[in-house]
């Protein structure tokens, strides 16, 4: 197990094209991958490569979240989802 | 031989076969299978997600080019079908609990549809939609059932349905679409709107058509009476083939007269605009004088996120060139609760054409409005553009709207961004309020142009989709004619400037009366130019305020409708001698 937190940067969120972007990456790492709010207390982890589940979060600009792994690839599975929220998916 | 009756909305006849369009309806209810079956039932899943794969592949590619917008939708429920999440709690579910794939699906995917509904962001609450929409795919696919939609026409045939969506009619197959009927709308629906423009012979309004008529029934459509044909005998197959070839001559015939200058019998001249509603060019700029209504629906409908200022900009930079050098008058955001935006959730409401719709929709949601407004005005640098509100009901309204052009105004010079500081600013007059006091509002405004259809619909208080009470809907009734004589009247007394974009425009009938009472702009679809101007260039001026006095005393629409049908009596069927 393996994780990392971060703060959602970008304007539109983990919604639409980033969260596509989100979910496509997720999906490329053998690792059970999850990502969890963490500005609320009844936040459950989610399912990173289930584009439904990360719709479902409403995880908006500005929300800390953390990045879960737990397999085989798990280090590079957390870094480079991390890597990707923090280059704000190309948004400005 | 049996006879079904209803509206003729878009002129012509055609004769074929039909094709019953009926959009999915998924019966799904609990049912589990034996123990032994599971990997069965598993197989039979994933095929229907990877068959739903394939025929979204399709229609991501037929979009792609003329649609791309359109073509993302679908690419998002590519997504949405092979979520992770759906797929593992349906193999649970078929693995676990035995329950039929149907059932599964069905189950599955309500759940997800409703936790994305609860989001507070209504952008995704939005999507919930698309969970329906993938889940109703892959239950008809596992129904056994055929993709039906319009764009994908194997052989020409007539389409009968209940109603027809934005969405089947932006994609339907033009060289197969022979003829429409549906059981609802008017003559001013969507439906109606997009079979005149794409001249396709169209019945709307024919009770129980989907139940009577069944796919491969060989029909004649009279979209001229407005009569449906089943099982016609040789003799009416004939008789319709001679119709036709008929109809087909005088449209030829009245096409000579596109290209003539608009003028009337005794020289006097009138201007033709061109309603569009889209960035395409139309053919027909060349026959008008002016593009009297550019509705601009179609980017908030046609697109999965709100339009940008950008591509707004764009989109009315294309239409000013397409109107090669003519002035353009775009309509500001038409839309209420009866449509449904993907970005956007408009309140429901009881009465969405009473409610908060349009001008007043815009003035509620200043972001959207100023949006549009911007990319107005800097397009406006790059042709001769009008800006006209739509739902005006009081003089508040056109200050209201008014002042919001003027703060955009106020930040374009800010940022020296440039604009046509003498924009035409104008307003549709389709709320009897206005045209009560359609004196004042002449003072408040550059222009006007009455909405016909939406003005009936108002003063008589008839719903005009609604094909059960369509007689009482009444555009040239006196009511109707006395308000337009007066409408007109107060603008040309202060010299302001007053089309009709409604569908009457667009009538060779009713722009006899329309002119004699004052109207010298005439807007339409393309479809209706020729006629109108055949029909105007066989009467004098004299002639024409005559007829209009006349009717005006008249008391019932029937009562105008046979005088008119007397004094007009087919000379406009008089061949063009030169």
């Amino acid at each position: 197990m393996y994780s990392k937190q971060t703060v959602i940067r970008n304007v539109s969120g983990l919604h639409a094209r980033p969260a596509s972007e989100f979910v496509a990456l997720a999906k490329t790492f053998e690792s059970k991958l999850t990502v969890k709010r963490l500005d609320t207390e009844d936040a459950v982890a989610a399912n990173a490569k289930s584009i439904i589940k990360i719709l479902a979060q409403g995880i908006s600009v500005n929300t800390p979240v953390e990045i879960s792994a737990e397999g085989p690839d798990e280090k590079v599975a957390v870094d480079k989802m991390i890597a990707l929220v923090d280059s704000k998916f190309g948004e400005d | 031989m049996k006879i079904l009756k209803g509206n003729p909305v878009s002129r012509g006849i055609a004769i074929g076969r039909t094709y019953i369009y009926k959009a999915f309806t998924a019966d799904v209810h609990e049912s589990y299978f034996e123990a032994g079956h599971e990997k069965e039932m598993l197989k039979k899943f994933m095929d229907a997600v990877d068959a739903a794969g394939k025929e979204l592949d399709a229609i991501v590619e037929s979009l792609s080019i003329e649609s791309p917008e359109k073509a993302k939708i679908f690419s998002a429920h590519k997504e949405i079908l092979y979520d992770e999440e759906v797929a593992e709690e349906v193999t649970e579910m078929i693995n676990s609990d035995r329950a039929m794939p149907e059932f599964a699906v069905d189950m599955v995917f309500t759940e997800f549809a409703i936790l994305l509904s609860k989001a507070d962001d209504p952008l995704i609450a939005a999507r919930a939609a698309d969970l329906r929409d993938v889940r109703n795919r892959v239950l008809r696919i596992l129904q056994g059932e055929e993709e039906r939609n319009l764009a994908n026409l194997n052989e020409e045939v007539i389409v009968v349905a209940h109603d027809l969506l934005p969405s089947d009619t932006a994609t339907l197959d033009r060289e197969k679409v022979l003829g429409i009927i549906t059981e609802v709308g008017g003559a001013t629906s969507h439906t109606a709107i997009i079979a005149r423009s794409y001249k396709i012979p169209a019945v709307l309004g024919v009770p129980e058509a989907t139940e009577i008529l069944a796919t491969g029934d060989s029909i004649v459509l009279d979209a001229l009476d407005g009569k449906v044909m089943l099982v016609p005998d040789k003799e009416t197959i004939q008789e319709y083939k001679d119709k036709l070839v008929e109809f087909t001559k005088d449209e030829l015939e009245a096409s000579k007269y596109l290209d003539r200058l608009p003028l009337v019998a005794s020289g006097e001249e009138y201007s033709i605009g061109l309603n569009i509603g889209s960035t395409e060019p139309s053919e027909y700029i060349k026959y008008s004088d002016f593009v009297g209504l550019f509705r601009t629906e179609f980017l908030y409908m046609e697109s999965e996120h709100m339009p940008t200022e950008e591509e707004q900009f764009k989109a009315y930079k294309k239409v000013l060139a397409n109107a090669l050098g003519k002035p353009v008058t775009l309509r500001t955001l038409d839309i209420g609760g009866d449509k449904s935006l993907r970005y956007l959730v408009l309140p429901h409401e009881d009465n969405p054409f009473l409610g908060k719709r349009a001008l007043r929709l815009c003035l509620a949601l200043p972001d959207l409005f100023k949006t549009q407004l911007r990319a107005a005005l800097r397009a406006s640098a790059f042709g001769e553009m009008l800006i006209m509100f739509p739902m005006v009901g009081t003089i508040d309204d056109i200050r209201n709207a008014k002042a919001v052009v003027d703060e955009v105004k106020a930040d374009l010079r800010h940022e020296k961004i440039p604009f046509d500081e003498n924009i035409k600013i104008g307003i549709m007059i389709e709320i009897p309020s206005i045209a009560m006091v359609a004196d004042l509002a002449a003072q408040e405004v550059d222009f006007a142009s009455i909405g016909t259809n939406d003005l009936t619909q108002y003063l008589h208080a008839v719903d005009r989709m609604n094909a059960d009470i369509v007689d009482y809907y009444q555009s040239m009734s006196p009511s109707m004619l006395r308000m337009l004589g007066n409408i007109f009247a107060e603008f040309n007394k202060i010299r302001k400037p007053i089309s009709v974009c409604g569908e009457l425009a667009g009538d060779p009938v009713a722009a006899i009366v329309l002119y004699g009472l004052g109207l010298r702009k005439f807007s339409m679809n393309a479809s209706n130019i020729a006629r109108v101007k055949r029909m105007l260039s066989n009467f004098t001026l004299d002639e024409m305020e005559a007829i209009a006095e006349t009717v005006q005393s008249k008391a019932t629409q029937d009562d105008v409708i046979a005088y008119l049908e007397t004094k007009i009596n087919n000379r406009e069927k008089v061949t063009l001698t030169d």
